[in-house]
């Protein structure tokens, strides 16, 4: 069959793009980007908006003054390039328009609600992105010269998966607590155990159980995404797997401080509980701040334990691959090691040899996570000025003076003493003492000129590593990519022939998570770790 | 989208098999992470 259609659709979507990226550059459209605070986009707002802009402008010339007219490759791939662009104009909107439109809403909304909305239901271009592939097909739908183009969102997942390698390291791993790693691995473990168990209990799919699994066993949306391709989820299974974290973990946001308040729980108790228990990230952090608004130590265990459960994920992809691969061979009498070699997903080795590379430090200091890491030494407290002269990071005299009148209001022994230390040497010295001040600005112990020259000293010493930062910036647009174009195969049908197992089993396994982990914060943490 | 659309791939993918996405999405990724290396 001949795929490419005579359309003017891609050369029409290629103009729009080089446009907006014209405009960008121009400054036309600056009130918008101020107004949507997404000022340190506009680098990547001009080279995706032209670089794909000229694609379609291309491919669209092409495809309507002389579209192949016979089968071949020239016709397969000329075809994929309609639904490319088609999705990455649908990807600008969300990335560049609804992400940051949704996040300035619910900062504007916090003061009456008390939360923040967007934070809160995740509101950010992940879930964004296969919702309006949903509304897409489902309201209009996926145009004919945009079809064969829309089967390459796979592609754009896993290549984002394996890329999601690169923002973990073994040594992130080597430094946490040895009880998060233990407390994190049973609850990771037994939920993922407990889904694949209650899954084959109830005939769910194995791809729909696989996918479930990891999302409430590991870090919700995003182990959710990675671990979809790995047990060939269908796009139905991650919107009903992703649905079920969110709803499950907004209800836990609100519910667990109210427990760990009514128990009397303690600052660690209540962060590895939250940092257990709850599936996602960001509510996560919600939670450990509701519990502790002018205070950072919650959100500190919360924190570690958070991490720990994410540095658990390579772990989990290489379990549901083996998994996966022996449920579907099924009660066939097969050789297991050839059905491995044979259909154990390649990309998951990907993922491992980029989660390797990473812990080697070619990226980032060794003892990053996500790229961010501590550095104190005299390169790091050295910066460039405009015209490339070296400016002294470490606090100046002002600096001191404004910390030296407030001083005598921090009251706690630990915080006097990070204070003194940072008066002393003119810099952080510690992550600790780093942690510790970061408490101080939090509880807003000093004035507003004292306190910003904490956060200046604070970021001084705490780093983004360059490259990591890149990794994550494609990361995201892979991501987004593969989700608006897997939204985009969600039809009404589909989802009613999904049914509401999966989020039965979610819930079942998400409440036995939050109970079994509060039983045994409870009993066996102490205050101190 | 229907199986029957295509008669190259499957719904999901343009590839022939998985594998052949797979290693599409390795060979992607290794130049991007070399890229990445080199240039950043």
């Amino acid at each position: 069959m001949v795929y490419t259609r005579k359309t003017a659709w891609p050369l029409v979507i290629g103009l729009v793009m080089i446009a907006y990226a014209y405009s960008v550059q121009t400054g036309a459209l600056a009130d918008l980007i101020k107004y949507l605070g997404t000022a340190r986009l506009t680098d990547e707002m001009r080279v995706l908006g032209y670089t794909f802009g000229a694609i379609g402008v291309v491919a669209g010339l092409w495809q309507l003054l002389a579209p192949p007219k016979d089968e071949g490759n020239a016709d397969y791939f000329l075809s994929m390039v309609g639904g490319v662009v088609f999705i990455m104009l649908v990807a600008f909107v969300v990335k560049w328009g609804l992400d940051p439109l949704m996040a300035q809403w619910g900062r504007a909304a916090q003061p009456g609600l008390g939360f923040n909305f967007a934070s809160v239901m995740n509101l950010n271009y992940v879930v964004m992105g296969i919702i309006a592939g949903i509304v897409i097909v489902n309201v209009f739908r996926v145009p004919g010269w945009a079809e064969n183009g829309v089967r390459l969102s796979r592609l754009g997942l896993k290549t984002g998966v394996i890329l999601l390698g690169a923002l973990y390291s073994l040594a992130e791993l080597a430094q946490l607590g040895r009880l998060s790693v233990v407390l994190i691995g049973v609850f990771v473990l037994g939920s993922v155990g407990v889904v694949l168990w209650l899954g084959a209990r109830r005939s769910m799919p194995n791809s729909m159980t696989g996918v479930l699994s990891a999302g409430v066993g590991v870090c919700g949306v995003s182990a959710a995404v990675a671990a979809a391709p790995v047990v060939r989820a269908k796009s139905i299974e991650i919107a009903y797997t992703i649905g079920t974290i969110l709803l499950f973990g907004v209800i836990c946001m609100f519910v667990f401080p109210i427990i760990g308040k009514a128990m009397g729980m303690g600052y660690i108790q209540f962060g590895a509980w939250a940092g257990t228990g709850i599936l996602n990230s960001a509510q996560v952090a919600g939670a450990a701040l509701a519990f502790q608004p002018n205070g950072i130590e919650t959100l500190k265990v919360a924190e570690i334990f958070n991490i720990t459960r994410v540095l658990f994920l390579p772990i989990i992809v290489l379990w549901l691959a083996v998994w996966y691969v022996r449920r579907e061979a099924g009660a066939q009498q097969v050789d297991l090691v050839q059905v491995v070699v044979g259909k154990f997903p390649v990309f998951v080795l990907g993922f491992i040899l980029m989660f390797a590379l990473s812990s080697t430090g070619i990226f980032a200091p060794a003892q990053h996570y996500q790229g961010a890491y501590f550095d104190n030494s005299d390169k790091a407290m050295t910066s460039k000025d405009k015209d490339g002269k070296p400016v002294s990071r470490l606090l100046n005299d002002k600096d001191l003076a404004a910390l030296q009148a407030e001083a005598g209001k921090v009251q706690r022994q630990d915080q006097k003493t990070a204070l003194q230390r940072l008066m002393e040497n003119r810099k952080v010295m510690s992550i600790d003492d780093d942690d510790t001040l970061r408490g101080v600005v939090n509880a807003k112990i000093m004035n507003k000129a004292a306190s910003d020259v904490l956060v200046k000293a604070h970021r001084a010493v705490r780093h983004t590593a360059k490259k990591i930062a890149m990794f994550r910036d494609l990361i995201a647009w892979f991501f987004t990519f593969g989700l608006v174009g897997l939204g985009m195969q969600i039809t009404m049908s589909s989802i009613r022939q999904a049914g509401g197992q999966p989020l039965v089993v979610g819930s079942l396994v998400g409440v036995f998570k939050a109970v079994g982990s509060l039983i045994v914060v409870w009993l066996l943490v102490a205050e101190t770790v | 989208m229907a199986e029957d659309k295509f008669d190259r791939g499957t719904a999901l993918t343009v590839f022939p098999s998985d594998r052949h996405e797979d290693f599409m999405a390795l060979v992607i990724s290794l130049a991007i992470a070399l890229l990445v290396y080199l240039l950043i």
